[in-house]
Order: structure tokens, then sequence, then C-alpha cells
């Protein structure tokens, strides 16, 4: 029965409505005939329905795929597992090692940190997640992430030229992390570093970005 | 400024036009509140990309990681439950409007010619939707869903010839696992989606093609979409999302626990959109005529049908015939649902499968949200380690054809069995019930109440034997060595001075366990068994005269063979040794089987011993107490009778 697609514009009481509803509805009562104001009404309330029911969905989706923004970083819980890692409240993980133990001449040790990864909803307990280079200079302990600032290569320590090396790009530091060569765009990262009366040494590993002269954690 | 540019564009797009077509199509006999439901069910579509694009965000289709991700998604993701709530009930919408579509369609007459394509292409996206509710169900791999979707994959393999084959390529093997999930998920997501829209597409420009079918060209003066019937469509769609949004944030959706292979999931059934089918081919008859004629070609016929309206209604009385069959399917369709769900609501069993899958769903989320969070494994590991879910499941397994917990089998069942005349009835326990074995009433009630404590093992073979053949037993409930002397205590601690003294007894008895204790009272209870005098001045007889174990630390129980060995009363310690060979605490009085390590390994006795004596923390509701409904043992004279007084 349908005579088929005839938008037929006699219709309409206004010509150009199709801008004016593309645009939006604030314009739609400008020149209108018959009944302006209804007309406006109508079109009004069309045009804010819509909206609505368009963008709760759309800003609850939206608002849920924020997540990372708003929950950060993932954090381990403290267990009370017997195997957890053990760290202060400074974040610091105690580490193997103790005032005594290491060596008196300030030749480095590398040791392995160990701590709970978090990915989501898997806790994967006491895995390495990276590596320092600590040693006592003095009554003090001072220690560096293995990390190079430079492009994030693996920092070697050269027993023979008594500096820390990296392989990849050959930034050198000396062993108190100060660079030695124009490489890498700043000295090694120092870590957080605490000597708790039993002599027990505590390190609080942190990863930053590279390829920068600031020292920004990550 | 804007005006050129829309001028620029329209000049080099042709947006204009288009516009214009897609807003301003003519609507005879003005905008009518009965031509919503295309427009609700586009509507719906589009919210289920939207959710759905953001679902996927998070989603990780594997069977170690689906049901984890979407325990994530619901529990730790900022508003993932709103979201993952909204998806799941627009689909539920989505299937009711699709099926008023369908009708006003056909009351209308809008499925007759010239618009028999567009009919067509209008089942072909009911058959699309229903697909992707069907394959969404699967994809939390949940014991629900799971097992919802094992029925629907067994119905494929029923299919004539290539069944067996058809079944493979949906769950990517002859086992359901990881390619399950992943074919599953691009079905869901990727190919249906695509054809779906492919198909609306089409649905749409047909029918713009030949405009809408005018229920009353004369009702009104013709009208126009915009803004008109926008703004019902807009209603509706706002009317829509309301009732999702009310149940998403009010009812939510469920999350029952991961599936697990290896335990059926006896209340299996599919959502509720397709629950006529299920009881349709439960029907004897047509179960009788085998699984491919119920769910496959009878379905096909009726569908059938449908597809050749177009073709019935050139007939004379064919719409009439047409409106008819559409609603005696919807009638036979609310019938088969509502039976479905009645039959279910008053069936025992399927209430009690439902209250457990409730019972280990919030335990998991629970065990999930702990410290521990989820192993590598699965999220189902933890419930395969964790008492409060494994030891209701070995307790009815092993402990509850003789013993009931609470009056239950441990999972919250009855035990029943059907008699001669055909009628079900709760079977007589012939041992102890043993949910307060861990409790101080325990105690309480086997040193002043004794006959009724141990009264249900009157009603055993074994006990109804050794009554005829006169000989004596240790553990007789009535009349036996301990029944006398429970006697001679309930008449001692009727007395109101010492019933603090029965406290002090009962706590000293409990501490024995390692458990924590009122330890003035320990104290108390260890000096009376010590021979002090009651508060009373009566002198009791001591449990320590025959029990000689009390309080001794625990020694192989081989040396006391006739009175039950007491040291670490009820520790797991205890527990294990009196199931692994109760006979070492009856001596040849036992009548208790040995639990070897054949019967119960080491892993399933330790966690039947620590859920016995609640060793594990939770906030889950467990099931309720079904004491009233096991019947009592007809011999036994109860407390009452007696006049002794517990509590």
């Amino acid at each position: 029965m349908s005579e088929n697609k005839t938008p037929d514009d006699g219709t309409q009481p206004e010509n150009e409505a199709p801008e004016t509803a593309a645009s939006s509805s604030e314009t739609a009562s400008t020149e209108s005939g018959d009944q302006p104001r209804r007309n406006f009404m109508v079109e009004f309330f069309a045009a804010a329905i819509g909206l609505i029911v368009g963008v709760v969905p759309a800003i609850t989706g939206g608002l849920f795929f924020l997540h990372p923004l708003f929950k950060g970083k993932h954090e381990a819980e403290a267990s009370a597992r017997p195997d957890a890692p053990v760290k202060d409240e400074g974040g610091r993980l105690k580490t193997t090692v103790t005032l005594e133990s290491l060596p008196d001449d300030g030749t480095p040790l590398q040791l392995k940190m160990l701590d709970d990864i978090v990915d989501a909803w898997n806790l994967f307990p006491n895995q390495e997640i990276g590596s320092i280079w600590i040693r006592k200079v003095g009554e003090q302990v001072i220690a560096f992430n293995t990390i190079c600032p430079h492009l994030g290569c693996a920092v070697e320590h050269r027993a023979a030229k008594g500096d820390f090396y990296c392989p990849c790009h050959l930034s050198s530091f000396d062993l108190d992390g100060g660079k030695q060569n124009e490489i890498p765009p700043r000295g090694m990262d120092a870590l957080d570093v605490a000597v708790k009366d039993d002599g027990t040494v505590w390190v609080k590993y942190e990863k930053f970005r590279g390829a920068i002269s600031e020292k920004v954690s990550i | 400024m804007m005006r050129a540019f829309l001028a620029w564009l329209d000049d080099r797009t042709g947006i204009n036009d288009l516009v214009k077509e897609a807003l301003y199509e003519r609507i005879p006999g003005g905008s009518r509140w009965r031509y919503v439901w295309g427009s609700t069910l586009v509507f719906t579509f589009s919210i289920q990309v939207i959710t759905g694009i953001f679902l996927w965000t998070a989603y990780s289709p594997s069977a170690q990681t689906a049901w984890e991700s979407v325990y994530f998604i619901q529990e730790k993701m900022f508003l993932g439950w709103l979201v993952r709530g909204i998806h799941h009930f627009t689909a539920q919408a989505m299937t009711v409007l699709l099926a008023i579509h369908l009708i006003q369609v056909i009351i209308d007459g809008a499925y007759k010619a010239p618009r028999e394509v567009n009919f067509w292409l209008g089942l072909i996206l009911m058959k699309i939707v229903l697909a992707l509710g069907l394959t969404g169900y699967l994809l939390p791999w949940d014991q629900k869903g799971y097992y919802a979707t094992k029925v629907t994959t067994t119905i494929m393999s029923a299919t004539p010839v290539v069944g067996p084959q058809v079944q493979q390529l949906a769950q990517g093997g002859t086992e359901y696992g990881h390619h399950t999930l992943t074919r599953f998920f691009a079905m869901h997501a990727g190919i249906l989606p695509g054809l779906l829209i492919a198909f609306l597409v089409l649905h749409i420009y047909v029918f713009r093609r030949h405009g809408i079918h005018p229920k009353d060209p004369k009702a009104a003066p013709e009208s126009s979409f915009w803004p008109d019937q926008v703004l019902k469509d807009g209603v509706a769609c706002l009317g829509v999302l309301a009732v999702v949004m009310l149940l998403a944030i009010f009812k939510g959706a469920e999350l029952s626990p991961p599936a697990n292979p290896a335990e059926a999931f006896e209340a299996a059934r599919p959502e509720w959109y397709f629950l006529f089918l299920f009881r349709f081919i439960k029907i004897k008859l047509i179960a009788a005529m085998g699984t491919a004629f119920g769910a496959l070609y009878i379905p096909g016929l009726l569908f059938g049908i449908l597809v050749a309206m177009p073709l019935i209604a050139k007939w004379k009385s064919g719409h009439k015939f047409n409106v008819a069959y559409i609603w005696a399917m919807m009638a036979g369709i609310v019938l088969l649902t509502g039976i479905a769900f009645y039959e279910d609501g008053t069936n025992e069993d399927h209430q009690a499968a439902l209250a457990e899958v409730h019972r280990d769903g919030a335990r998991v989320t629970e065990l999930a949200n702990g410290p521990m969070m989820i192993p590598v494994e699965g999220a189902g590991s933890l419930l395969a380690s964790d008492p409060f879910t494994r030891g209701p499941r070995i307790f009815a397994d092993k402990c509850a054809a003789c013993h009931r917990w609470n009056g239950h089998n441990g999972r919250g069942r009855l035990i029943k069995m059907t008699d001669a005349s055909g009628k079900s009835q709760v079977t007589m326990p012939v041992a102890t019930d043993l949910a307060s074995a861990s409790s101080r009433e325990w105690l309480r009630s086997v040193i002043v109440d004794y006959s009724n404590h141990f009264g249900h093992l009157t009603q055993s073979r074994w006990y109804k034997a050794a009554k005829e053949a006169g000989e004596e037993e240790y553990i007789d409930p009535i009349g036996g060595e301990m029944a006398s002397a429970s006697e001679a205590y309930a008449e001692l601690f009727a007395k109101a001075e010492n019933k603090k003294d029965l406290d002090a007894i009962v706590e000293h008895l409990y501490s024995l366990s390692g458990r924590k204790a009122d330890e003035t009272l320990v104290e108390r209870g260890g000096a009376i068994l010590g021979g002090e005098p009651l508060a009373s001045g009566d002198e009791m007889a001591s449990c320590l005269d025959c029990h000689d174990t009390i309080g001794s630390d625990y020694a192989s129980p081989e040396e006391a063979p006739y009175y039950p060995d007491l040291a670490e009363y009820m520790s797991k310690k205890w527990l294990k040794a009196f199931i692994r060979d109760p006979s070492k605490f009856y001596g040849d009085k036992n009548q208790m089987p040995a639990y070897d390590h054949d019967a119960i390994d080491d892993r399933d006795l330790d966690l039947l011993v620590r859920w016995m004596i609640s060793d594990y923390q939770t906030e889950v509701h467990d099931y309720p107490s079904r004491l009233k409904d096991v019947p009592k043992p007809p011999e036994v004279p109860t407390a009452a009778d007696k006049g002794a007084a517990t509590e």
C-alpha cells in the first residue's frame, strides 16, 4: 500500500528541519510553522530522552574502563602466610644480608629481590621482582637498582676497573652510582635502605622511568 | 561558521539527504505507541554492544581465567557489577522485546506482502539474538552456565548424521575446555554481533523501502518519525532502561561457583527464556520419541510454520490462522515455562542443589577476596581445598548412610526412602547426629542425656540383632553402663546448685582438644574429676574411673580398648584416629566401619575433620537445620520424660 519512500518535504512544517535536527533541538523552534511551542517541546523531550538513554550505558561503561586510574597499583594485602615476604612500614623488604655480612672493602654484591606479585585476581607468592647492587660504605649501606637509567639493560660490576658498567650502550658509573660518561641521562638509581638495630638490611625496591634525567618512580 | 561547515559537508557527502531520510520517514495515521518495539530492540542491542565491548576489555577466555576475570569484574572493578548487570539483564529484556515485536508484527499483519522478506529477516535476527544469549551464558564458566550449555551441546550431538561433528566444532574438541571458551567468545563477541548488524541493516533498509505498516492510516493526520515517533520510542527505551537498571542494581547478575567438570550440577537449567524448550523435551511422550525429535524436529516444524506465515496469509482466513497460531505458541511457551518454574520450585532436590550452588558461590567469592587471592590453577582449587566446601560432600558420601548433620546429609538434603506404598519418607538415622560433635552441647548431652544422645543407635540392625540374642552392648543407649551413669548424673545435675559444676566439667572436657575455654571453669572441672565433691556436697563418680586417659597426652588408643579414649577428645588428631579405626575406641563392641586409606585419603580425612570441628572462618550462611524433620527413635525415653536437667 505504501508508495515507497517519498520523504515528502511538503508535509513538513519547516523546510530546513534536517539541519536543526542534525545539530540539536535548540534551534528547532526558530522558524517553525503551525504549532511552534508544542513542536519544540516534543523535539526537546525526544532529544533529551534520546540523550539520556544513550548516555547512561555509555557513561557506566566508560567509568568501568577507567578502573586502572581509580585503583592505581595492585598491592598484595598483608598476608598471614608463613612464607610471606617481610616488609617494614616504609615498604622496605627484608634482605638476606646484614651489615656484618657485607664486604668491608665496599665491594658491591648483587641481590635478587623477592616479593609477592599481584596481577588482577592472581597472587604469585615470592616472585623475583628484580635485582639490586648493594655495598657497605663505612657504617652505611647503599643500594642501586641494577636497571640502567639509560635504556633499561642490566648494569654489571667491573671488578677490574672498580666501576659499574652497562654492556648495551657502554654507560658507566662509579661505585657510588654517579655517572662517568655522558651516555646515561642520570646516575644509577639509589634505593631507600634501612639498617635495623639487629643489623639486618632492608631495601625498598622501586623501578624508575628510563631515558630521562629526573628520577621518577613507576 | 557552523552553517558553512555543514553546507560544505553536505556538498561532499550528501549528509543532509541522509539525515532527512532517516528522520523524516512518513508515518501515515500518526505516531503510535505500538510502533516502538523495533526501536527498543535496536536500543537494547546498542546497550549490549557498548557494555559488551567494555566487558571485553576485562574478560579473559580460558578455563582458568574466565570465571576469575568475571569475578574480578564483579567484585573488584569500578562499577563492574553494574556494567555486567546491565549486560545480563538487557540480554533478557531483548528476548522479551523480541517476542512482543514478533506478536505485534503478526497481529497487525505487517508480515504480509510486500513485507515477507523483511519478516524473514526478522526471524533470522531473532535466531541470532537467541544464539547470543546462549553463547553468552557460558562465558563466565560457572557451574550454572557450564552445565546449562552442556545440555545444549549434547542436544547438538543429536543432529542426524553430523551430530557429533557439529558438537565438536561448537565446543572445540570432544570435551569442554579452553577452546570451548575461545570459540564461544568469538561467536558471542565477533561473529554473531557482526551477523546481527548485517541483518539489522538489511532489516531496516527493507523496512524503510516499504515504510511503516500503518495500523490505522486514518486515525490521525500523517506524521513523521522525528520528533513525534522518536519521542514515543525514546520513552519506551527509557522504560526498558529503567527496568534493566533496577534489576541490575537490586537483583544483580549472579556468579555461581567456577565450573567443576568433576561435579555435575544437579539443577542445571538453561536461562529462563529457553526453559519452555527444556520442559518440552521432558514431556514423557516427547521424550519417548528421542532427543532429536523433541529438541530439533518439533521446534523446527513450529518455527517452519512461523516462516511460512506470509504464504499462509494468502489463503482465506490465513491471517486469522497466523494470529491464532502465534497466540497459541506464546500460551504454550508461557505454560511450559510456568510448569518448569513450578516443578523446580516445589522439588526439594532441585532446591537443595540450588542452595548448595549459592553457598559455594558465596564461599568461593569470600575465599578469592581473602589475602591469598586466586591461585594460578584457578578459583576451583580454592573450593577443592576448603573444609567448609569439601567437608559436607565427604560427609554425605562416607558418613551419611548412618549419621546425619543437623538432620540432613551434610549438604542440606534429607535422606529419604520410598516405602512399600510408594510414599517418600525421611529415613530413620541409625547413628548420632554429628553437627554438634565439637560443641559444649554435645558433651553436656553425653553426660546427662546419654540415652537420647545415642538414641538412634537403637534403630540399627546390629543393635536389634544383639538385643534379640541377649548380648550386652557397651554403647547401649538403654540400660548400658554409661546410660545408667548418665541417669545418675542427670539426677545430680538437676540440682540448681550443681548447675555451674556441670558447666565446669563440660568446659574441662571441651578444653581437651586445645580449643579456647574458660580457665576457671576448666580448673574447677578438673578438680571435680579429681574427686572433689559437687557444690551440693554430693560425690560424683568421676569420668576418670573409666575413661582414664582424660587429660593425658594423646597416646595410641590401643591402651584403652573398652572405654573410649578421651585424650585430646575431639581434637583433629582424636577424630582422625577414631575415623581411621573406631574399634580402638570401642573394642570388639564397635560397629562403625574403619575408614582406612583406601576408604578415605589423608587429604579428604583432614578436610572432613576440619569441617566437623569448624576449623574454618566464614560469613557464608550454612544449610538450615533439618533436625525437626528427622523421626525420633520410638523406644528411647527423652530427657523430658526423665525430668533431667538439660539445656
